[in-house]
This record gives C-alpha cells, structure tokens and sequence, in this order.
C-alpha cells in the first residue's frame, strides 16, 4: 500500500533521492585516480596463456612453464632469439659432437646460482641430465633425453655426455631446452620441487608465484652475461584471450597474445602506442581419417576427401588470412619442411567425385567429423563439412571437450576408436622435425596415432632419421615421411596456425620461430640489445 | 532454538555428504582418461598407469568414494596431480578471493536492493516506484557477463577510473578494493534489482495486515511501523534468497573471474574440470557445496531468529 503521510526520517522525496544519489556519485567518481594503470618503465607486464604448474624441467609440461625458466635457468646452449632454430652457446663456452653418440661441453667461469648455491659446475650438468632419465623420478619429459646414457665430468668445468646411440635431436630437444640446476640446491629441497625453484643462474631470478595471478621475476644481479633489461617482469596466467586484450587496452599489460579474429579490429583501432606482431604457431592442425573404419577403408575414399578438403578456403576462414596452408606437420623453418604438399591446398573437387565414383559410393556419404570444443578448430571443421558437402559427403560434426577428444582415439580407454572416422586433430610440435612426426609411427597404433596409419618405409625413415646427424640427408628423410602420409590418404594438412601478439611501443620483444615470448629477449624500444 | 538450529545442522549435514557423493559420481563418470590429459603425448603406458594407480583411478568408483571420505576425516583432501601440492593449500589460497567478491556483490546489492524495495512499497506508483521497477527488470535481465563487459570497456579501458585485472596487490587493502568493484557490480547488479522486487512484494503485503493497520490506529511513528513491524517480516523471503543467492553466487563467480582475469575457486574448478585434475575438482566441489549449504542454514537460523513462528513449526519460510 503506498502512502502520501510525510513523517520521520523517510521523507526523502524524488528530487532529494536523484539530489543527493548525484551527489554521491560524483563524490566517489571525484575521488577515483583517473589514472592510466600503464606500466613502469623498469617493468615488464605481460600475458601467458595458463599458470605454471611447476619449474621442475622433468615434470614441466607446457609452454607457459618454458616461457618462465627459460629466463631464470641456463641451458648448455639456447635457441637465437632471431627467430630462427639456430642454437648458441648460454651456459656453456665450448658444446661439439665428438661422434654421433658424445658430446663434449665446457662450461663458462663464474656462473653463479642463487640462493648461495655456488658455481655452476660440470657436476651440475650430470646431476640436472642424469636425473630426468632416473627411473626413479617417472619423469614425464624422460622421452625428450632420447637415448642419452650418463655425463661423464672431466674436471670442474667440463665433461662429455654419452648417449647410448645415435639421438639427432639431442641438440635442440634436450640440450638447447633442458636446464642445468644446482644439484645441492635441488638436493637440499628434497630432490625435486615444485613452482618455487630452489636455484636461479639465468638473467632473471624467480621472486614470487600467485596461484592462478602471476609469477615474478626480478633482475639477477650475479648474471654474467648481457644485462638483464628489466629490473621486473611480471608474468600473468590469464587463460582468455579476451581479458588479456582488454588488459592490454587498459594499460595493464605491455604484451599479449590474442585471438585471431581480433587482429582485424586491432588493426583499424590500433590503441595508442601499439602495434601487432604475427609469428607461426609451432601447432600442427590436420584432419584425420581412420583408415580402419569400413567407411574409409578404400584409399580412393580417403583420396577423395584430401582432394575434396579446400585447404585454402579453410585457412582463410579460420586464421583470416593470417596463416598459410601446411605442407605437413613440419612446420616452415623446420628441417624436413616441403615445399609443396602433393594435393594442391584448393583441392580439386571434379576429381574427388570421380575417386568417389570409381570407388563405387553411394552418395550421399555420411560420416562423423569428432573435433574437440576449440573454437578455432570448429570454425575449421565448418569450412571442411562445407567443402566435403559440394562433393555429396554429408558430414556429422560431433563436438567434444578437449578431455573427452584427447582420449577418443586411445585403445585403453574403450572402444569408442573404432567408431571414430573423421577428426580434427591438432597438436604442438617442437624444435626438431623428429617430434612432429614421432606420432605416427607404428608403435603409436592405439595411443597418439588415430588414423591408425602403417608403413614399413615411414617407420624406417622415422628410425633412420634420428640416427643421422647429416642434416641434408635428414631433410630429404623427414620430407619423404610427409609424402608417405599424405600418400596414405589418412592426412589432410591444413596449417601449422599463427600466434599474433599485441606489444606497447615502449617495448621490443622477441618470439621463438613456434611464438613464444623470449623473456630475455624483450628490450625496452630505446635499448639496444 | 537450539533444538530448531541442531535440527537444521544435522539437515545440512546430510544433504552436503548426498550432494559431495552425487558430485563425486558425476565427476569420475564424465569421459576422459585424466592420465592421457595429464601426463600428454609424452608419457608412456608405465607412467600413465602409475598415474592411474596413485589417482585410486583403478579402484571401483565405492572404494573410491570411500577412500575420499577417509581421506577427507583425517583433514586431507588429496594432492594436485600437475604441481604435487596440497589440495587444501590451493583450495583455501583461492577460497578467500571468491568469498570477498561474492560478500562484496550480495552485500552491496542487498545495501541497495532493500532501500530501494521499501521507498517502492511505500511511494507505490510514484515516479521512483516505476524507474526502480523498470532499473530492476533491465538489471535482472542483463546476462551478468554482459554487464562485466561493458563496466571493462567503459571504466577501466575507456576511463581507466578501475583495474581491468587481477586482484589487487597482497596486503594493500584499498588496491584490492579496487580491484574488486566492477567484478562485485558485475555479479551483483542483477540482484539488486531481484531484492527490491522481492522486498518491494513483500512489503505490499505485510502493509495491508491488520497490525500494520492496528500501529498506525495506535499512531506509532511511520518509522517504527516499517522497520519493526512491517520490514521485519517483509524481509524473510528476502533472508532465504540471499542464503540461495550466496550459494548460486559462488558458482556463478565464475565469469568474473575470468572476465576481470581474478584468482577464485570458480576458475579454479573450471581449470580442474576441464584437465580431469579429480583432486582439486573434488576439493573445490567440496568448498564450494559446503558454502552453499552453511549459506542456506544461516539464512534458515535468522529467519527463525526474526519470526519466531518458524521456530515453533520447524519451518523455513
């Protein structure tokens, strides 16, 4: 019941409630700091696209762990920050082959580690290479040692690391990307630890870690090498893309990685001081096919999707023009590279409908696409269910959480395989062709290798491969292995993606061939490195 | 009283331990083996079945649940598969974030929501009364990730008067108040106008009573009538949904925490759910359940504190 009696203390009328409501509203607008939240210029803000689950080089398993200890450890060599997968030497002053199986290092003089750790010794390589091939650790980076046997130490600065056979990409995959720690430091922690290293010899020392905010480094003041540029970097985990970009236009951030579809706004409303830097992705995107399940059984079936996929059309709706068709899972810049896959990336739908013919199908064709929830992987298979439409396949997209995708193809977790046909598939790569390829070979039937792919030649090549240090003679190999798959007709490459970042003008970054940022790299504009 | 409150307790209980099994069940039957999305391409079948063995994976799904309850009677909730640390650690280090914005949101929209709903009730048809009811229908209708973003865009990246991300620095009170603004107007906008409508109706009852007519025949200050005869009763519809709205708060959470880029236990169980990390799913669920079902309890006590007829029927209103 509403009432007009004007008594006590609620007589406030309209024009006192907007009166006073103004009011206090510009009370508080007028005490707010309209300030920009830009960053110091000692500082480094920038995104990562997860958290950190631990710095323990034999536990680590994703890039956003690499980007953080990339800058507080040193590696024997590094990967140049020319964006290139050239190596040179970091902690070590002198790294050569011996033969194919021993590899000879001396370390530089007077590398400190922190935390009174003392000098980085020849011991310390042994301790930080021989403990991730320790059966005890069941380390889960153990596969990327290869077939490394033990480090011998020589004196205190040099030694040599045997392998047991020939390993060509211990250079980039495991010497060039696994750490020397201090075996005292890590022995004092108990042998292990966790997002809190216990020693530190890069450029940067780890300072703090915030569960799900951020990790923060500060500058190492016992760095020998080139000053570190930064007296902080702040390093945010921010699993959406979309925060991240906002952040950045509020000041908040002086790098981000962001969304492909936003490169376009970005660039006609590029905010202040800004620009765009576009770097491939070292992700490797494909449809798969299961040449096991009876519908695509006959290879002229398989032929004829390749043929009918418009790789280009893909591409361009998916990556807007950014990224280029693959020409396998190698990507461009790699040894083992193509140059040319062997089905032209617009494909070649008249041929497909004869190979469909001929096979004797009945069209329409129905056959089920899986691909996981990724949005840019759904766009993908959109174009595909469009393309494979015009040569009369009918294409039941089934989307999945990535979880549930990861193990749909996976022999110990049902039978679910075996109903699989078509599926969108992509998968990061790393510094050496060996791993973009290793996936498919006959001893991943049932586990990683969906297709359930088989040659005699592939497996020959994949093993050759990796016992050659000829680095001519490897590309030729890894390039033969990508013609037999797509041979096969269990592939349709469709591209290896981009990475596009947004970056303050204050700053100049470096990226890794595959895009990720080279915290110790990045440079404030007016420095030089 | 301490009967009814025991009674409620003992309640609880039980619908927790139904809603954390129900939950657990859930969770472990969702497709997706956590040791392939854990351990990746690299790990082998030794060590995918190591991981298994040390998750209790290959136990039947009772002896799990029941290995979780024993677990969970000795304090230990388990340990996170991908960092190896405690899973109360990282539980109750996130815990605390979502609380504040959660408090924050229902606190703010209830400091608003039910002066609004009175002065509506009392100016009934004026012109307050007819912006507040259409503020109230354009707040409750809004998706709330709507509104998070257009507060981003035009106060922190056009204006820049609030902090897009983050949760503000530890120990610095004020920077975390401000971080915590637009995400608590994010998440509680909706409710304000949900309470004043809700406090309003009741109002406009209990007004039409025959003791609200018996006060003002006595001639008690208009004053006195509203808050302690009219608004005291009026608001214990109110009471049970905000205990509700606490709890749906909780998870609702969620796309503030994503959005404005803040720790919590909402983003914490989205990751965990969606890496099949059982450990810190089944911690998070546990929490966040127990917070809803507490919030729901206390609500019930103060109802029964304001109106001791509930009390008496062992009824919540």
């Amino acid at each position: 019941m509403g009432t007009k009696k004007k008594s006590g203390p609620y007589q406030i009328d309209r024009r006192d409630f907007l009166r006073q409501s103004t009011l206090a509203g510009l009370a508080i607008a007028g005490s707010l700091p309209n300030v920009s939240w830009a960053v110091l210029g000692d500082q480094l803000h920038i995104r990562n696209y997860q958290d950190i689950s631990t710095l323990d080089p034999p536990f680590t398993i994703s890039g956003a762990e690499s980007i953080v200890f990339k800058a507080i450890f040193q590696n024997l060599l590094q990967f140049k920050s020319d964006g290139t997968w050239d190596t040179e030497l970091d902690a070590a002053e002198y790294f050569e082959a011996i033969d194919d199986i021993h590899y000879a290092f001396r370390l530089k003089r007077g590398q400190i580690f922190s935390n009174g750790s003392g000098e980085m010794t020849a011991d310390d390589v042994k301790f930080s290479f021989e403990r991730i091939i320790d059966p005890d650790m069941h380390a889960i980076n153990a596969p990327d040692m290869g077939t490394l046997s033990h480090v011998e130490v020589h004196d205190r600065y040099s030694g040599t690391i045997v392998l047991k056979s020939p390993y060509a990409a211990f250079i980039p995959i495991a010497a060039a990307t696994y750490p020397i720690l201090s075996r005292e430091a890590v022995t004092s922690v108990g042998g292990r630890f966790g997002v809190r290293p216990p020693c530190c010899s890069g450029p940067y020392l780890f300072r703090d870690w915030q569960a799900k905010r951020k990790t923060i480094l500060e500058k190492n003041p016992n760095w020998k090498g080139p000053e570190a540029a930064f007296d902080e970097i702040h390093i945010y985990a921010m699993t959406d893309a979309k925060a991240a970009e906002m952040a950045f236009e509020a000041g908040q951030l002086d790098c981000a990685e962001i969304t492909v579809e936003s490169v376009g706004p970005f660039e006609k409303n590029m905010p202040p001081d800004s620009f765009l830097e576009v770097h491939p992705s070292g992700r490797n995107f494909w449809l798969g096919m299961n040449q096991t399940n009876p519908a695509l059984e006959d290879l002229r079936v398989r032929r004829a999707i390749q043929y009918a996929v418009d790789v280009a059309a893909v591409v361009e709706a998916t990556w807007f023009g950014l990224a280029k068709p693959a020409y396998g899972p190698i990507p461009r810049g790699m040894l083992g590279c193509r140059e040319r896959t062997l089905i032209p990336a617009k494909g070649d739908a008249g041929k497909a409908r004869a190979l469909l013919k001929e096979a004797g199908i009945e069209l329409p064709l129905r056959l089920r696409l899986d691909v996981n929830s990724d949005a840019l992987e759904l766009t993908a298979v959109q174009v595909i269910q469009w393309s494979l439409k015009k040569v009369g396949i009918e294409v039941d997209i089934h989307t999945q959480d990535n979880s549930t995708f990861l193990t749909m193809g996976q022999e110990e977790t049902g039978e679910q395989w075996q109903d699989m046909q078509l599926f969108m598939m992509s998968f990061i790569g790393s510094a050496d062709p060996y791993y973009s390829l290793v996936w498919f070979t006959s001893k991943q039937l049932g586990q990683w290798n969906w297709e359930r792919f088989s040659d005699e030649e592939f497996d020959r090549l994949n093993d050759l491969a990796l016992a050659t240090s000829d680095a001519a003679e490897r590309d030729r190999m890894y390039q033969r292995m990508q013609d037999i798959m797509e041979e096969s007709g269990c592939y349709r490459f469709i591209s290896n993606g981009v990475m596009p970042q947004i970056v303050r003008k204050t700053i100049r970054p470096r990226f890794s061939p595959d895009g990720y940022a080279m915290l110790r790299g990045f440079r404030p504009a007016k420095q030089q490195s | 009283m301490l009967k009814f409150t025991a009674r409620r307790a003992l309640l609880a209980l039980i619908i927790l331990i139904l809603a954390v099994s129900l939950l657990f069940a859930m969770i472990h039957m969702m497709p997706g083996d956590p040791a392939s999305v854990i351990l990746g391409p690299k790990a082998s079948p030794a060590l995918k079945a190591e991981l298994s063995q040390r998750m209790g994976l290959d136990q039947p799904l009772l002896v799990q649940l029941s290995r979780f309850y024993a677990d969970l009677a000795r304090g230990d909730l388990g340990v996170d598969v991908f960092s190896d640390r405690e899973v109360s650690d990282i539980v109750f280090e996130q815990l605390p974030y979502t609380l504040a914005l959660v408090l924050t949101a229902i606190g703010g929209a209830t400091l608003l929501g039910v002066p609004l709903g009175c002065f509506s009730a009392i100016r009934r048809n004026s012109l307050l009364d007819r912006v507040t009811a259409v503020m109230s229908v354009a707040f409750i209708a809004v998706p709330s990730f709507v509104v998070a973003l257009y507060l981003l865009l035009l106060l922190a990246v056009k204006l820049r008067w609030f902090p897009a991300m983050g949760a503000g620095a530890d120990g610095d009170v004020a920077d975390q108040a401000r971080h915590l603004v637009l995400p608590a107007i994010a998440l509680g906008l909706g409710w304000v106008g949900y309470i004043a409508r809700l406090v309003r109706a009741s109002m406009l009852e209990v007004m039409e009573d025959n003791h609200i007519r018996t006060a003002r025949a006595f001639g008690l200050p208009e004053r006195t009538i509203i808050v302690h005869y009219a608004l005291r009763i009026a608001i214990l519809p109110t009471v049970t949904i905000l205990g509700l709205g606490i709890g749906s708060m909780l998870s609702g959470a969620l796309f503030a925490e994503i959005v404005f880029s803040r720790p919590g236990i909402g983003k914490l169980l989205h990751e965990a759910v969606i890496t099949r990390n059982y450990p810190v799913v089944m911690g998070s669920v546990l929490v966040t359940t127990a917070f809803f079902v507490l919030s729901t309890f206390v609500s019930d006590i103060i109802n029964a504190a304001l109106d001791p007829r509930l009390r008496e029927s062992g009824k919540s209103s």
